[in-house]
């Protein structure tokens, strides 16, 4: 690892402005006494304030405004849940005997547990609609186009990862909500052909959603995705850096401005916004726990998280036999789709009158996808709760 | 980019290819070290997927005189078993019917769509999936909506004034 690190100190080139101009070494400070002195010998030896300045000092085309805040929004985002998550984590035990337990021990008995939670649990839900506003900007922008595919692509490939994220997430509570989703969710593997069934029993680590299915699941949850999203990140970032940003899609008169102070004052605002409106809901709406996982537990009508009630509408338009189609095949399309955007759409130009078949599809898919989540959004109790009088009665086998 | 100011001392005869086999060398050998730990650590997390549970076992669920006639009756009980580290006893639930004929039969309650827990609703004699609208008749038959059979079915006999029952 070292001699990689050392290659690409060396190799990085000379910094330039987008205008031409070299990078300006930051020049040793007038000031006197220790802070300027510790100041010169940190840059130095790192470079760094070098490093911040120029980037810093980025210009923006003029036009780029608001709608380019999102990603920074996002960025503040997922540090929020990664700090929650690893405050979580502290409290929390991923056994199905205590799982639930001490989910419950975080509401009630921690100070400030239930607070916690409610940032990580509503975190989510604001990241995936701010990373779904992010997209249909650079959607309907047309900033995918070449030169920056490799950056659409990075981005694709962070938005399932957040799909992984929240999927992985759900189960850790083990409440009934959580564990049937997850049975169903499992499920979807199963139906893709050939090797359904063992993709289904290597998810759910076992035959049934139990145990080893939660340390799993746990597992990828708070190692294998945050380490794959800081790299996804990290590499996103360095592409929109080198590349600069897009701009407006009809190039706008006046003079770039550097990226500080005024689009991080835009950043700003919006990040204190949205973190704003995420602690208000998790001080005002307690995420809810269910009684605990039962495999045998009635009464109970699981539904997933509102960003997949499209997808659980669907399911329910599809005919017999062909279940596979709403859960592999059209999915599978529309992610498909997303990953080939950049080569789909190969008019030159970014300006959506120029490129009418692909917004007037992109207009369609995001219509059906709507439709389909406002109505599993409406149809909310779709059933009565149940009124079977069937008696049970328990018998356990004889040891 | 010149070689980082560092000029290889490539005039001997067989610099060259000594720098290319050097390489090859650095790539083989690096590849060897991930796959020593990718390969045996992807053997032991994909273990559990070719796990099962033993199932042979005849299960007593319920008193034959409970149920009567055109009766369906859900049923809880409870198998050991191992679930991963532990050993639990799990709970499981089970659909009762005897039939006009007094025959029974059982059905596994979780839906062949993707494995909701189906309900009996016992005035309109039809089994309801929550998830996503699945319809079946007292018999199991599937009568409307995406999954893609009738529920599925359990071995049952009646022995000794209990029902018995095997999981599948
Ligand atoms: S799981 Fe029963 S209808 Fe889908």
């Amino acid at each position: 690892m070292a001699h990689l690190i050392e290659k690409t100190v060396e190799r990085e080139p000379t910094p330039s402005r987008s205008d031409g101009q070299p990078m300006e070494p930051v020049s040793p400070r007038q000031e006197a006494g220790w802070i300027g002195r510790l100041r010169d010998w940190i840059e130095e030896r790192t470079g760094i304030f070098a490093f911040a300045k120029h980037h810093l000092d980025e210009p923006m085309p003029p036009g780029v405004g608001w709608w380019q805040t999102l990603g920074n929004l996002l960025l503040t985002l997922l540090i929020f849940q990664f700090i929650t998550g690893f405050a979580l984590a502290m409290f929390y035990a991923p056994t199905p005997d205590h799982a639930h337990e001490s989910v419950r021990y975080i509401m009630e008995e921690v100070p400030l547990g239930a607070f916690i939670r409610g940032l990580h649990h509503w975190g989510s839900s604001f990241i995936i609609l701010v990373v779904i506003l992010h997209i249909l900007r650079v959607f309907f922008w047309g900033s995918y186009k070449k030169p920056r595919e490799l950056t659409w692509l990075v981005g694709v490939a962070i938005f399932q990862v957040m799909m992984a994220f929240a999927f992985t997430g759900y189960l850790l509570i083990w409440d009934q909500k959580a564990y049937w989703a997850t049975v169903v969710g499992t499920r979807f593997a199963s139906t893709v052909p050939v090797i359904g069934d063992w993709l289904m029993h290597f998810l759910r680590g076992g035959e049934e959603v139990g145990a080893l299915t939660l340390t799993r699941f746990y597992a990828i949850h708070i190692m294998l995705l945050p380490v794959v999203l800081v790299l996804l990140t990290a590499a996103h970032l360095y592409l929109v850096r080198r590349l600069h940003i897009a701009g407006p899609v009809v190039p706008q008169k006046g003079k770039p401005q550097p990226f500080y102070p005024y689009q991080l004052f835009r950043d700003a605002v919006v990040v204190m916004v949205g973190v704003g409106a995420l602690v208000t809901c998790a001080l005002l709406f307690k995420p809810a726990l269910y009684p605990v996982a039962d495999p045998s537990g009635t009464n109970f009508t699981p539904r997933p998280e509102w960003y997949f009630l499209g997808l659980y509408e669907l399911l329910k338009l599809m005919p017999p036999k062909l279940e596979i189609l709403g859960t592999v095949v059209i999915p599978g399309l529309v992610a498909l789709g997303m990953i080939l955007l950049p080569w789909l759409d190969r008019s030159p130009s970014r300006h959506p009158a120029r490129r009418m078949w692909v917004i007037e599809a992109g207009l369609i898919v995001i219509f059906l996808i709507g439709t389909l989540t406002l109505k599993g959004i409406l149809s909310e109790h779709p059933m009565p709760p149940a009124t079977s009088s069937a008696v049970s009665s328990t018998a356990s086998l004889p040891q | 980019m010149s070689n980082n100011g560092f000029e290889h001392n490539d005039d001997q005869p067989n610099a060259v290819l000594r720098r290319r086999v050097l390489g090859w060398l650095v790539g083989v050998i690096n590849l060897a070290v991930l796959g020593g730990i990718v390969a045996p650590v992807l053997g032991f997390i994909s273990s559990p997927a070719n796990w099962r549970q033993r199932r042979k076992e005849w299960i007593p669920v319920l008193d034959e005189s409970r149920l009567r006639p055109g009766e369906t009756l859900s049923v809880n009980y409870q198998v050991p078993i191992q679930d991963g580290y532990t050993n639990a006893q799990r709970k499981y639930s089970v659909y009762l019917y005897r039939r006009l004929d007094g025959s029974v039969v059982a059905f596994d309650p979780s839906c062949p769509h993707l494995g909701c827990r189906v309900e009996f609703r016992e005035r309109k004699q039809r089994y309801i999936c929550p998830c996503h609208g699945g319809v079946f008749d007292a018999d199991g038959n599937l009568v409307s909506g995406p999954p893609p059979t009738g529920l599925t079915k359990l071995p049952v006999r009646v022995d000794a004034g209990k029902i018995w029952i095997r999981r599948v």
